[in-house]
C-alpha cells in the first residue's frame, strides 16, 4: 500500500506573493501526523521577513504557525514535538517567556538549542504536530 | 491522541526546576517524542556538569528512566539527535553511547550546537510507544 503524503498550502499569502520561496513546504502531513517547516518570523500576507527581537521574532513565528496549523485542520494544542533553534542559548528565557503564552498547559514536547541560523533569524522553530 | 508523559522522578521535571514550558514526553500515534534529554540529577533536579562522557551515562539513565516510566525502553528507540558542543568528541560519544544500544542502534544524527547551561551533549530522541 502507498501511504498517502500531503502537502499543506501556505495560508494567508498568494505563493506568487513570497517572491522566491524556498524549495521548502511549508508542512506535509504523512501518516497521522503533520510536520511543519522551520519557520522564521515573517509576514505571512507579503512574505517580508520581520527581523526583530528573539521575543518578537518568537511571537510572529508562533501566530503564524497557529495559523497554518488550524488551516491544516491541526492546532497548537495537537503539537506534540517543537524543537527551537536560537542564534544563542542566552536568549533561551526570552523566548520561553512568549513560548509560554501560546502552548496550552502540560504542553508538547520541546528541545532548544544554540546554531547558526540563515538570513539574519534569531529564531527558527519546527514542530510535529497530530494531523 | 495525544498524551503527556509526566516525570518518572521529581527531578526530572524541568518545567518545575527550570520554567522550562515543556512536557518531559508526549505519547502520540504509537509513537513516543522525548523533550531534549540533558545531565540533570533525577532526583533532585540540579545540574550534573562533567565530562562528554559522565554526561552521556547520566542522560541515558535519565532517558531510560523516563522511556520505561512510559511503558517504552531504550531498545525501542527509533531516532535520536545527538547534540554535541563540539564535534571533535564524535567518537567519545559513540563510545558511551555504544553501551547502551546494543539490540540494533536506531536512526542517529550527530551534530555540533550551543545546549543550554554550557552542558556538552544533548539528546533528543523519539521512541516506538
Amino acid at each position: 500500500m502507498v501511504a498517502a503524503r500531503k502537502i499543506i498550502p501556505p495560508p494567508g499569502a498568494e505563493p506568487a506573493a513570497v517572491g522566491s520561496p524556498p524549495p521548502a513546504s511549508l508542512a506535509v502531513k504523512g501518516g497521522d501526523f503533520l510536520f511543519v517547516s522551520g519557520l522564521t518570523a515573517v509576514d505571512l500576507k507579503t512574505g517580508a521577513r520581520l527581523h526583530g527581537t528573539t521575543a518578537s521574532e518568537t511571537r510572529q513565528i508562533l501566530a503564524n504557525l497557529k495559523q497554518l496549523l488550524e488551516a491544516a485542520g491541526s492546532s497548537l494544542d495537537r503539537v506534540v514535538k517543537v524543537n527551537v533553534l536560537l542564534h544563542s542559548m542566552l536568549e533561551a528565557p526570552n523566548m520561553n517567556d512568549v513560548y509560554a503564552q501560546f502552548f496550552p498547559d502540560p504542553p508538547p514536547a520541546r528541545t532548544v538549542c544554540g546554531a547558526r541560523l540563515p538570513d539574519g533569524a534569531k529564531v527558527i522553530i519546527e514542530c510535529t504536530a497530530l494531523a | 491522541m495525544r498524551e503527556v508523559i509526566a516525570a518518572p522522578r521529581p527531578g526530572l521535571d524541568l518545567r518545575r526546576h527550570y520554567g522550562h514550558h515543556q512536557s518531559p514526553a508526549i505519547r502520540a500515534g504509537g509513537l513516543i517524542f522525548c523533550s531534549g534529554m540533558l545531565p540533570i540529577d533525577p532526583e533532585t533536579g540540579e545540574r550534573r556538569h562533567g565530562t562528554l562522557t559522565s554526561e552521556a551515562h547520566v542522560i541515558l539513565g535519565n532517558l531510560k528512566l523516563l522511556l520505561e516510566a512510559a511503558g517504552s525502553s531504550l531498545d525501542r528507540l527509533v531516532q535520536v539527535h545527538a547534540l554535541i558542543y563540539d564535534s571533535i568528541e564524535y567518537d567519545v560519544l559513540n563510545r558511551v553511547y555504544r553501551q547502551y544500544v546494543a539490540n540494533g542502534p536506531p536512526a542517529r544524527t550527530v551534530w555540533a550546537a550551543q545546549i543550554e547551561a554550557g552542558f556538552k551533549i544533548q539528546l533528543d530522541v523519539i521512541a516506538a510507544a
